[in-house]
């Protein structure tokens, strides 16, 4: 017991001054801190992020619907903070765009007056004589099929639209611009989803041509006014008590107004979804009444210049009363002075249970009751005062009531978080967790891949060295067939054997692979070193005491060679890591757990052009990268200061 | 042991290593478990009869014992028949292996010979300053450029020179100019190939030039306090003499050896340089025989990699011969 305790008190004594002469390399200080940095952060990755990389899904229990909100924010969200610099855009701006539009007849007939012509936007054209070229022409013939103009900023309002005639300088304008223009996302026209951002003002193809005065012609120049607004949105949600669990919050936030006195709404504490209190419309007609309509209003502010990227809406309600008349319920949007949009509308007859409905501003039956293309720019166009409304309209002479709950709209924001989000897996996650929680799997690979290594090394070396002869030989030959190849390639080939084996590459494929080709060179330094101890005396002394070989590697050769042990760890964990990520990074990484690597090529495989990428979404990939960079150097820098003071040749030079 | 012994043991080391790369090929393919032809039906997109199965089994050699697929997997490989892969539609494998094996022969070529001579000119300088703030400056950024992933450092020149300052195309291997209005005289061919090749060439410099300076640094300290260098200083040779002449020759043994090693090492930095740049090597080959996986034109592809560093280092081992007066062809 006591041989234990001055064991453990010279072990201590030795570690500090190991510790006291580690404490003077500034370098291997560094090393040291940002390593316990980034495990710090691995171990408490719950509690640094709110949400999990992989299953981003807010709210799972919050609404009753099937459709839960599938989504934390809108895809592709700029960092949160964006909104606190001053040189990013906010507010809105008039825009002039010039157009070059290639003209052509419908049904090989030019009206002289009041004609209709196909329009193809193109490029650049040689005018000769205030003709198109017949080689121009012919070139763009292809180009037909696109009949739009995309515009470089989304137009928030119907554009001006002015038309430039050949061999004339002043501008007609088009009398009603508002019938050719229709707002589309790039990719409703073929375009990338991500090529632009902004949804393309477009407008339709067939195009009167006004006062051409009988004169034929095939190019007009549209000169397009348009106002553009751009801002930082957030996350917003309509009614934040959407669950009516407060008679207080309901009467100060929700105002009604009922087309007859036979009709009203009321706040009802019993009943419910959960029961915890909902919304009760009422209908008692008195003879002879046949209809009524009650119309629940919230007035809210949206404080964005720009519209949500999409929203999400829920409504839960029963029916009670009518036996054979449906009520109608209609969610309206509206802007103060503009027009009253409909999100949905639906005709329900009695029910005993509540009935769910949540819509998606994607939903082709949202775009067609709101008559847009676009539901989330037509309704929410820019800064400005809105009225959230629900309309319940009663038919025929039965009592009715109609409980309304968890009656909600979601408008997602183009910002999320502390970086933002992506939208690899289909839906936005939130590139913040990713990161945090990829430390885990950059730091598991990167030190087990190493110890395993090292050891099978260390073993390898050890027994090379000492036993000799064939094993020695066989060994290192071994050794050096690996050496030589090409580690990058092999390492692929591998992974993407076990790929088609398992149908997935697992965390553990990869260690296995960076363990298997990661010992020969440790193998090789431990062995010269065994080869050079193996001649000093005191190992002589040992086997003339008698010691077995087993002994004397354990108790004189194994403490010699420790020293390297601890600097091959600290710099076989960088490249392990390094290459992990660039496994990943190749697309051969986990794909069910989120790794550096993974972020990155994703990020790589988004369809985002490079420049975009980074320029734009530099938040998706520059952290990541930095984090690669910093671990990997930070455990080169350990190990490096570790060299020079364990290594005594360098010791004596330093 | 004569020189002819030496070169010839070389030969033998290196054979043997293409051996061992085929048959660890072979043995992974052999050892997956599953029909081989499976993968190909299905890319077929039709059904198949069990007649046409048993022919197909033919016709690829399946019905034939392991040990004759092996044979016939040898000649194949040896005679760079590859066959056809997805990669590339009908062209021959062999043929697009060898229509982008120069590109990344030039790339991997311009970029080692660049840095092991800066990399040793500046390790030697280091070492020669050693302890001051331009070694500190130095072994901290090679330490950082070391184990920094190659496809960051490529991203930032791509943002940085080809994006934010436009010196540079963004990547490919030729001017994307040269599809409408190809290059018509030499000087402009040459120069719209080497403003195609600096950023991928700059990357894996940077990639691999942090290794070569601690390593040369590492050998420069390890003979400057030999006793010759004493000596040659104390006749009163100049300073730089002793510098490159007497320390760095001796101190370039270890580094020789280490040239044969960087073409594994910088072979992995090209595939993906290449893949960040869309240049069109052998790495974009990878790239795209990746996507989905291809198993059988990867371990093509790896083999004539295989080849190559086997090749240079052949050369790198004749080189040593050559150079050192010491060894004695062992």
């Amino acid at each position: 017991m006591a041989t234990r305790k001055a064991k453990m008190g010279f072990a201590i004594k030795r570690f500090k001054g190991f510790w006291n002469e580690f404490k003077k390399s500034k370098r291997g200080l560094t090393g040291v801190i940002i390593v316990s940095f980034f495990v710090s952060i691995a171990v408490f990755a719950p509690l640094v992020t709110p949400y999990d990389p992989i299953e981003p899904k807010k709210d799972k229990d919050k609404y009753p619907s099937q459709t839960t909100p599938p989504k934390i924010a809108g895809k592709l969200c700029n960092p949160a903070w964006y909104k606190y610099i001053p040189w990013i855009e906010k507010g809105s701006t008039q825009l002039e765009e010039t157009f070059w539009v290639k003209v052509s007849r419908v049904g090989g007939l030019i009206f002289p007056k009041f004609g209709r012509l196909n329009v193809t936007a193109i490029d650049e054209l040689d005018v000769v004589e205030g003709h198109i070229s017949r080689e121009s022409f012919d070139k763009h013939r292809e180009d037909a099929m696109y009949h739009y103009i995309s515009l470089a900023k989304a137009a928030i309002a119907p554009p001006q639209i002015d038309v430039v005639f050949p061999n004339e300088t002043e501008p007609t304008k088009l009398p009603n611009p508002k019938d050719f223009w229709e707002p589309r996302s790039a990719a409703a026209v073929g375009g990338s989803e991500y090529g632009s951002p902004e949804y393309i003002a477009m407008r339709s193809f067939i195009m009167p041509i006004y006062e051409v005065f009988g004169q034929e012609i095939n190019y007009v120049i549209l000169k397009v006014t348009y106002e553009y607004s751009k801002d930082v949105t957030e996350n917003l949600e309509l009614v934040p008590d959407f669950e009516f669990s407060s008679e207080q919050t309901f009467n100060e936030e929700w105002q009604w107004t009922a087309s007859t006195d036979s009709a009203s709404a009321k706040y009802n504490s019993d009943e419910g979804y959960r029961h915890d209190g909902c919304v009760e419309v009422t209908y008692n007609p008195k003879p002879g009444e046949t209809q009524a309509k009650v119309i629940l209003r919230r007035r809210f502010e949206y404080p964005y210049w720009e519209s949500p990227q999409s929203f999400w809406g829920h409504l839960s309600f029963r029916v009670e009363g009518p036996k054979y008349e449906r009520v109608n319920l209609t969610v309206t949007v509206q802007r103060d002075g503009g027009e009253l949009v409909p999100v949905l509308t639906l005709s329900e007859g009695k029910s005993d249970l509540f009935r769910h409905k949540a819509i998606w501003s994607t939903d082709p039956v949202v775009k067609e009751t709101s008559n847009s293309l676009s539901p989330e720019k037509f309704l929410f166009s820019s800064v400005g005062n809105y009225t959230f409304a629900i309309e319940v309209s009663f038919n025929g002479t039965d009592n009715a009531s109609v409980y309304l709950d968890n009656f909600n709209m979601l408008l997602y924001g183009n910002s999320f978080g502390i970086l933002g989000t992506d939208n690899a897996l289909g839906y936005p996650a939130d590139i913040f967790s990713s990161l945090v929680y990829g430390t885990r799997v950059s730091l598991t690979v990167g030190v087990l891949s190493a110890v395993f290594s090292t050891i099978i090394g260390l073993f390898l070396g050890l027994v090379a060295g000492y036993v000799g002869g064939i094993t020695d030989e066989g060994i290192m030959r071994f050794a050096d067939l690996f050496l030589v190849l090409p580690t990058l390639p092999l390492f692929i080939i591998l992974v993407v054997a076990l790929k088609t084996v398992y149908g997935t590459v697992s965390m553990w494929n990869i260690i296995l692979v960076l363990t298997l080709f990661g010992w020969m060179g440790f193998a090789r330094s431990v062995r010269s070193m065994v080869l050079s101890l193996r001649e000093r005396p005191f190992i002589e002394a040992a086997k003339a005491a008698g010691a077995g070989k087993f002994y004397i590697i354990s108790r004189h050769i194994l403490p010699n060679v420790f020293a390297l042990v601890y600097i091959t760890l600290a710099t076989a964990v960088p490249g392990a890591i390094v290459t992990e990520a660039s496994l990943s990074w190749l697309g051969l990484g986990d794909p069910s757990i989120a790794s550096w690597g993974k972020l990155l090529y994703d990020f790589q495989g988004s369809g985002i052009a490079v420049t975009r990428g980074l320029t734009e979404y530099w938040f998706w990939m520059f952290p990541a990268c930095i984090s690669i960079a910093l671990l990997a150097t930070a455990f080169i820098l350990m190990g490096y200061a570790l060299d020079e003071i364990l290594n005594p040749r360098l010791r004596m030079r330093r | 042991m004569g020189l002819k012994e030496y070169v010839a043991r070389r030969i033998v080391y290196s054979v043997i290593l293409v051996f061992a790369v085929l048959t660890v090929n072979f043995l992974i393919f052999a050892m997956m478990p599953g029909d081989p032809l499976r993968q190909y039906i299905s890319g077929l997109q039709r059904r198949i009869t069990a007649d046409e199965y048993a022919s197909m089994r033919i016709q690829f050699g399946l019905d034939q014992p392991l040990h004759e697929r092996y044979v016939s997997y040898l000649v194949n490989m040896l005679t760079w028949n590859f066959g056809r892969g997805r990669v590339g539609g009908a062209a021959p494998v062999v043929d697009q292996i060898l229509m982008r094996l120069p590109n990344t022969l030039i790339l991997m070529g311009i970029a080692a010979v660049l840095s092991i001579i800066a990399g040793i000119l500046i390790g030697v300088l280091v070492a020669h300053k050693r302890g001051g703030l331009f070694d500190t400056a130095t072994v901290t950024g090679s330490l950082i450029t070391y184990s920094v992933p190659i496809f960051f450092i490529g991203w930032l020149m791509i943002f940085f020179f080809a994006v934010q300052l436009k010196w540079f195309p963004l990547g490919g291997i030729e001017p994307r100019s040269w599809g409408r209005n190809p290059p018509t005289s030499i000087p402009e061919f040459l120069a719209g190939r080497i403003s195609c090749l600096v950023l991928p060439t700059i990357t894996l410099f940077l990639f691999s030039v942090g290794g070569w300076i601690l390593l040369s640094r590492a050998c420069v300290l390890e003979t400057i306090t030999e006793d010759y260098v004493v000596t040659a200083r104390a006749k009163g040779l100049k300073e730089r003499t002793v510098l490159y002449k007497h320390i760095l020759k001796n101190a370039s043994l270890p580094l020789i050896t280490s040239v044969a090693m960087t073409f594994g090492f910088l072979i992995s930095g090209a595939i993906i340089t290449e893949t960040v740049y869309s240049y069109r090597g052998m790495g974009l080959l990878m790239w795209d025989a990746l996507h989905p996986p291809d198993l059988p034109v990867l371990q093509a592809i790896f083999y004539v990699i295989a080849l190559c560093v086997i090749l240079a280092n052949f050369i790198a081992d004749l080189l040593y011969g050559v150079i050192d007066p010491r060894i004695k062809y062992g």
